[in-house]
């Protein structure tokens, strides 16, 4: 609007010192409004995607379990298994159940890789709130 | 679910396990086998049924600016899609029905058992398992129809010395064997789990609202109950994505094993 430049409102009149500076008052106020309802939805956006990714933490988190428990499980039972075929109980299954614990944290690690890659591309890194640091 | 059938000990605590039990409905008998027909198979049948005519009935128009009903089965649809291009890339693409139906099984199942009084399939560890086991199997089928013998480059990672592949060989065997089994328990005891739980809370309603000046304390499990059912609703779509993600990494394990 090129009337505000000059002092002059609509219709080319002269606006006097007090209307001017009550136009004034009132575009400030719109424009901190603006700015704070922009920053409500912006911290709104941010907050669905935490509790989304909350939720989805805790699902992990009971696959991480699942995982290291089955493999230990899988471990444990191929050397029973193997030991009743074989006879030599317990050393086969005493090997394979530490096997199976191995097993279980390499399955724990390839699927935190996975969801680390998947929590990166949804929040691009950022991970619930940022808390500052002692040191900035 | 917290349906309101007290369990078998008159007016104490309802039985939580009660919502699990299995009774027929039409008895059969096959060559000796019992196939009878359940309420686990009817709620099988009605997702079945449920998944199909809402997806027939939904895209019956193909119109260019979908209805409501037409937007939710493309959203699934592109939901799936999405899910497959990240976990398999282009690759996969073949495989959508196969994992689109699984996906969405496991979620109406899954979302059914919800409504207070129905049955919730995917709470028992026999309909995760023979899911789990036909994800497996067909990982098998097409990891070795595709690949032939390479595909059991998936147990040797590559630039392991010889020595070291000797206690590698057996753990990446061991971790490929624990997939269906970590791939059934965690849907079924996801899906046990809450449903106890809520149940539970459920049933300490019924027993403050009995315990005479108590009673005035009885909406705080309610409260509970409700919070656990959004909790709950959450979870079930949650495990149906989950088993489904998993379902395409296997897969694209069988389609690329050299990693």
């Amino acid at each position: 609007m090129p009337d505000e430049a000059d002092g002059r409102g609509p219709g080319g009149r002269q606006l006097s010192p007090e209307e001017q500076a009550a136009f004034q008052g009132r575009v400030s106020d719109l424009g901190d409004r603006l700015g704070r309802i922009k920053a409500q939805r912006e911290a709104d956006a941010h907050a669905d995607l935490d509790s989304e990714m909350r939720g989805r933490g805790m699902a992990y988190g009971m696959r991480m379990a699942a995982e290291l428990v089955a493999a230990v499980i899988v471990g444990g039972a191929i050397g029973i298994g193997l030991d009743k075929w074989l006879g030599t109980w317990p050393w086969l299954f005493l090997v394979l159940f530490v096997l199976g614990f191995a097993a279980g944290v390499l399955n724990v690690v390839r699927s935190y890789e996975q969801m680390q890659k998947e929590f990166t591309a949804r929040t691009g890194g950022r991970i619930g709130h940022s808390v500052p640091d002692d040191e900035d | 679910m917290a349906a309101p059938n007290a369990g078998t000990e008159g007016v104490g605590m309802p039985d939580p396990i009660h919502q699990f039990e299995i009774h027929h409905i039409l008895p059969i008998k096959l060559f000796g086998w019992d196939v009878s027909f359940t309420n686990s198979a009817l709620f099988m049948v009605v997702s079945i049924v449920l998944i199909t005519g809402f997806l027939s009935l939904a895209m019956r128009s193909r119109s260019l600016v979908p209805t409501r009903l037409q937007s939710l089965a493309e959203i699934s649809y592109q939901f799936v899609e999405q899910m497959m291009r990240e976990t398999m890339g282009h690759s996969g693409r073949q495989y959508f029905p196969f994992i689109f139906t699984i996906f969405m099984f496991v979620l109406v199942a899954n979302m059914l058992g919800l409504i207070p009084g129905f049955f919730t399939v995917t709470s028992h560890i026999v309909v995760t398992a023979a899911l789990a086991a036909l994800v497996f199997i067909t990982v098998l089928v097409i990891g070795f129809s595709k690949n032939g013998l390479r595909f059991f480059k998936l147990f040797v990672p590559e630039g392991v010395p010889f020595l070291l592949l000797l206690l590698i060989v057996p753990i990446e065997i061991i971790s490929f064997l624990s997939r269906p089994v970590s791939h059934s328990v965690r849907l079924f005891a996801n899906m046990l789990a809450g449903h106890v739980t809520l149940k539970v809370f459920g049933g300490f309603v019924v027993m403050l609202l009995g315990a005479g000046a108590y009673s005035v304390l009885a909406p705080l499990p309610l409260l509970m109950t409700i919070a656990m059912t959004a909790l709950e609703c959450l979870v079930a779509f949650l495990q149906a994505y989950v088993f489904a993600v998993l379902t395409c990494m296997y897969l694209n394990d069988a389609l690329h094993p050299g990693h």
